[in-house]
């Protein structure tokens, strides 16, 4: 693994320049052969996949293009399946199935650091002395609820890395709804029987465990006893569903659409999570912090994102999790309308854009408008705290309710933001 | 309350024995039934998981139900608070008590280990414990340990305040940050502003980043604060001030005069006048009665599971203990002992309350807050790590590597084969750093987040595959299924007696036996040895 060749030296950046793979055969136009396959899955239960384009996308090679201004960059705007809507040319497939999304291209969230940009976007709030906010996964993973799924409520797919659990992102919620780390889509440490213990020799010494279990609770039982003994089985349940990281169940096709490269393969493993409960997911993808050659680092990105994500849209909606599902695209923040002189953008956060779709989401919808030039919001501003509250509105969540961690109330939102009406269904 | 506990105080030297007075009053607090005393297994494994952090040998488990002598769990309570285990366990104990589980900032855990452990094998009165450790700025590397509970702090003076309130005066004080506590009336926001006063003037030197900061004092600064309740929003003024005490009587400074060490640039300020060393003092103070009371509870709930007032840190006329006269009297006697912690534990485990058995009477459905039964605690991480090392007889491979090292180490001293015998033998720092490298894996995996230590009630999928997957326990077990197996049933007695302290049942000795009559004998006593580890019978102190 080598440093990418912008990176300015934060964990962010700390990122190899992935190899740039194949593209996958093309896209029909329609459905899947697979679309009977469609899952029992529990109408009711919602879930949320945020796929996070980590060191942050262009806002003008994405959704807000700019095209023949100074600002703009070498790239077109193209039509998109909604009247009216242009993205730039880097997104042709994402933009066939623009009739699935709305476009938030008003933020300005005013944070221009990775770490803290990131923290905010995902607790949708400045940080305040005494309180630690959870994240957007640990919120959804709480207040959804995972159905009778015995897998973790919260999942983060990263790259690479090992993965693992411990995350602090749940603060006061607790270490339940914290994430679970999949390091390359892989499967968390230690769920995986180990080498040197048959299926034989666990099925024996677990059947002498439950029988201790069996005698020890004749004469004593407790509350936290019986949480113990049952974490065993829930435990079990989610080792025998340990295939759900198995894209290898996937039919070849279908894996063919979404890529067979690190991030279709996430995507496609983020897709079997969610159909089997898990309620939020986030997937991120990097890298996109282009100080330099911002253009040709985005064809490139980009060029990796875009038919895995218009895979993933079609398969949602051909499964019909695509109503119960909501998918954010977001980053940490956009980047300089300004390019600069290595062909680069910085960092920007006063004027960019945020994709969503699916569950509560009206179709084709595209709230707020940049300047000519991209640098400012000129219409219907919003940040993060407004984002936050759409999120788990679109979910049938009351955004504007409280937790009480220590009988102190502590809004699950922004008080001071509130739902963008205008992209909810 | 207070009138109460200075007629206790007053008294001549009570003429029983405390533990006597524990079990009378707990009586007194309950019609009946009450749980039979525990079997002797049992409080063998108890007693040797509260007062020494670990579990005992197998040879322990077999030779104590056998011993004849009527006082052999007085002697076995008083073995172990003679042995190292105690200072140990005490660190352990005190440790989360005091830190919370954060991890380590600017004091390093074996220092801050090391300075616990002397404490407690020294049995340093607990009121002279705490002043160190609110006295302390952290500036002599020879007692900068002492200084964590505020460097780890970042000596962030509202986390320091609700932390002192919590730890040392039973009261948690956060809600009353903004506003008068909407739910206690006891807790008011001049309470959280007095305490402030304490600390505000202190801050970490050179910065907050720096990893060898110390903390710094400024001679001036003032507390005010606004209630966000009030339409009116009156500033209100104080000065520092133990909640429900009186304001202090501060020394006024001549103009010049107010600096050991003046501020300037790179320099530690050093005030002639300390408000941190005065919040010490009052904390510490015979006067402050709180600080007796909330030690005597702490002291209560790491043995007896739950505290008189619970939970621990919502001390307040709303929440009265459940045993009022029993709390006044376990603080008037700790303090009358010169807050003697060891007493304290001493006499708790010698109570009938503290031994009587976890099983309940048939039948009847006792509250908890009763002690009408012994509560099933969960291990904590440490004891969770030690009892596995011990069951394992991964502490015998680590005894027998470190005096095989050690005298390694002694032949190539050139003569020196004789060495001083400094306190503290080095053979024993051997082991205990070895056992002590074991225990990190549990801590990580049973810690919890920090500020919020994990209680053990609520076990996360991660700890479960810690157990059923993970490779730190499959390597402890795996030390025992090394050892020569002899005969199935008698391998079967010597587990269950290494990891539940009590032979098998009749049932039990079968299956395991069966178990371990096939081909493979180690593979066998691996299976047979995780399932008892990975038991609720093992898991819980009970």
């Amino acid at each position: 693994m080598r440093d990418c060749p912008y990176a300015c030296g934060t964990v962010a950046h700390r990122v190899s320049r992935r190899k740039f793979l194949g593209t996958a055969a093309a896209l029909g136009a329609g459905g899947f052969a697979n679309a009977a396959a469609t899952t029992s899955l529990a109408k009711a239960q919602k879930r949320v996949l945020v796929v996070f384009l980590h060191g942050a996308v262009s806002q003008l090679e994405s959704w807000d293009p700019k095209p023949g201004t100074a600002t703009g960059g070498p790239f077109r705007a193209i039509p998109t399946s909604v009247p009216g809507v242009h993205v730039s040319e880097l997104l042709p497939e994402t933009a066939k199935r623009m009739h699935r999304l709305a476009l938030v291209r008003g933020l300005n969230t005013a944070e221009d650091d990775h770490g803290k940009g990131s923290e905010l976007m995902m607790t949708g709030r400045k940080p305040e002395p005494g309180t630690e906010f959870p994240h957007l996964g640990a919120v959804a993973a709480k207040l959804l609820g995972g159905g009778d799924s015995a897998l973790p409520g919260h999942i983060q797919i990263w790259p690479h890395g090992g993965g693992g659990f411990g995350a602090k992102d749940a603060t006061f919620l607790g270490p339940k709804y914290a994430s679970v780390a999949l390091g390359d889509g892989k499967p968390p440490p230690d769920l995986v029987r180990p080498d040197g213990l048959t299926a034989d020799a666990d099925r024996r010494r677990e059947d002498l465990r439950k029988k201790l279990n069996e005698r020890f609770a004749k004469s004593r039982r407790s509350a936290a006893t019986e949480a113990y003994t049952e974490s065993f089985d829930r435990a079990e349940r989610v080792v025998r569903n340990a295939e759900v990281f198995d894209v290898s169940k996937e039919p070849p096709a279908l894996a063919d659409r979404y890529g067979r490269h690190d991030f279709g393969r996430h995507l496609l493993v983020a897709r079997r999570l969610l159909e089997a409960g898990v309620s939020f997911v986030r997937v991120n993808h990097s890298n996109y912090d282009t100080h330099h050659e911002n253009f040709d680092f985005h064809i490139e990105q980009l060029g990796e994102f875009d038919r895995p994500f218009a895979t993933l849209l079609d398969d949602l909606a051909d499964r019909g999790m695509l109503e119960s599902t909501l998918v954010v695209v977001m980053s940490e923040f956009g980047r300089t309308p300004n390019i600069n002189h290595l062909y680069g953008r910085d960092h920007w956060s006063k004027a960019w854009s945020v994709a969503l779709g699916g569950c509560g989401i009206q179709p084709g919808a595209v709230v707020g408008k940049t300047t000519k030039d991209g640098t400012a919001v000129a219409d219907r501003e919003v940040n993060a705290g407004h984002l936050f509250h759409t999120v788990l509105t679109a979910v049938g969540l009351d955004s504007r309710g409280r937790f009480h961690p220590d009988e102190r109330p502590i809004p699950i939102a922004d008080p001071k933001a509130g739902p963008i009406a205008e992209v909810l269904a | 309350m207070i009138a109460a506990l200075t007629a206790v105080v007053a008294l001549a030297p009570a003429p029983t024995p405390l533990h006597e007075t524990i079990d009378r009053l707990v009586a007194a607090g309950h019609a009946g039934p009450f749980a039979p005393p525990a079997a002797d297994a049992e409080f063998l494994r108890r007693a040797t998981l509260d007062l020494a952090g670990t579990l005992p040998s197998v040879a322990e488990a077999r030779g104590f139900p056998a011993d004849p002598s009527p006082a052999k769990r007085q002697t076995l309570i008083d073995r172990l608070l003679a042995g190292p285990g105690y200072a140990r366990r005490m660190t352990h104990v005190f440790d989360v008590t005091l830190m919370e589980r954060r991890p380590d900032g600017k004091v390093a855990r074996a220092a801050w280990e090391d300075y616990l452990r002397a404490a407690f094998a020294a049995n340093k009165p607990y009121d002279q414990l705490v002043r160190e450790i609110l006295a302390g700025d952290g500036a002599d590397p020879a007692t900068r340990a002492a200084a964590k509970f505020y460097l780890d702090r970042e000596m962030d003076p509202t986390l320091v305040v609700r932390d002192v309130s919590r730890v040392f005066l039973g009261k948690n004080l956060q809600c009353a940050q903004c506003h008068d506590h909407p739910q206690i009336d006891d807790y008011k926001q001049a309470d959280f502003y007095g305490l402030l006063a304490f600390v505000n003037r202190s801050f970490l030197f050179p910065d907050a980043k720096a990893a060898t900061a110390v903390v710094a004092e400024k001679a001036d600064g003032d507390v005010t604060f606004v209630s966000v309740f009030d339409p009116k929003k009156v500033t209100k003024a104080t000065g520092p001030k133990l909640p429900g005490g009186k304001a202090v009587d501060e020394p006024k400074m001549d103009k010049g005069k107010e600096y050991k060490v003046a501020p300037a640039k790179d320099v530690r300020p050093v005030p002639a006048y300390s408000r941190r060393a005065e919040l010490a003092k009052r904390i510490t103070a015979p006067d402050n009665p709180a600080f007796a009371r909330t030690a005597a509870n702490r002291v209560w709930a790491a043995l007896m599971g739950r505290g008189l007032v619970h939970p621990l840190d919502l001390d307040h006329s709303d929440n009265p203990p459940s045993h009022p006269e029993l709390l006044d009297l376990l603080a008037a006697e700790f303090v009358a002992h010169g807050y003697d912690v060891k007493y304290l534990v001493r006499e708790i485990a010698l109570s009938q309350t503290y031994q009587r058995s976890s099983e309940p009477p048939a039948g009847a459905d006792v509250p908890a807050d009763r002690f009408a039964v012994a509560a099933l605690k969960p291990l904590s991480a440490e004891q969770l790590g030690y009892a596995l090392v011990q069951a394992t007889g991964t502490a015998d491979v680590d005894r027998a590597a470190a005096a095989e090292a050690t005298v390694a180490a002694r032949l190539a001293g050139l003569g020196a084969a004789v060495r001083p015998v400094v306190p503290g033998d080095p053979a024993e720092a051997a082991v205990e750093a070895r056992l002590a490298a074991r225990v990190a894996p549990f801590r990580s995996a049973y810690g919890g987040r920090a500020g919020t230590p994990d209680d053990g009630t609520a076990p996360t999928l991660d700890q479960t595959l810690f157990v059923k997957h993970g490779g730190t326990v499959r390597g402890l077990v795996a030390h025992r299924a090394a050892a020569k197996p002899t005969d199935p049933g008698a391998t079967a007695d010597e587990l269950f007696l290494a990891a539940l302290t009590r032979l098998p049942t009749a049932d039990e000795r079968a299956d395991a036996a069966a178990a371990l009559a096939g081909p493979d004998k180690a593979a066998a006593v691996g299976e047979v040895l995780w399932a008892l580890v990975a038991s609720a019978e093992f898991r819980f102190n009970h």
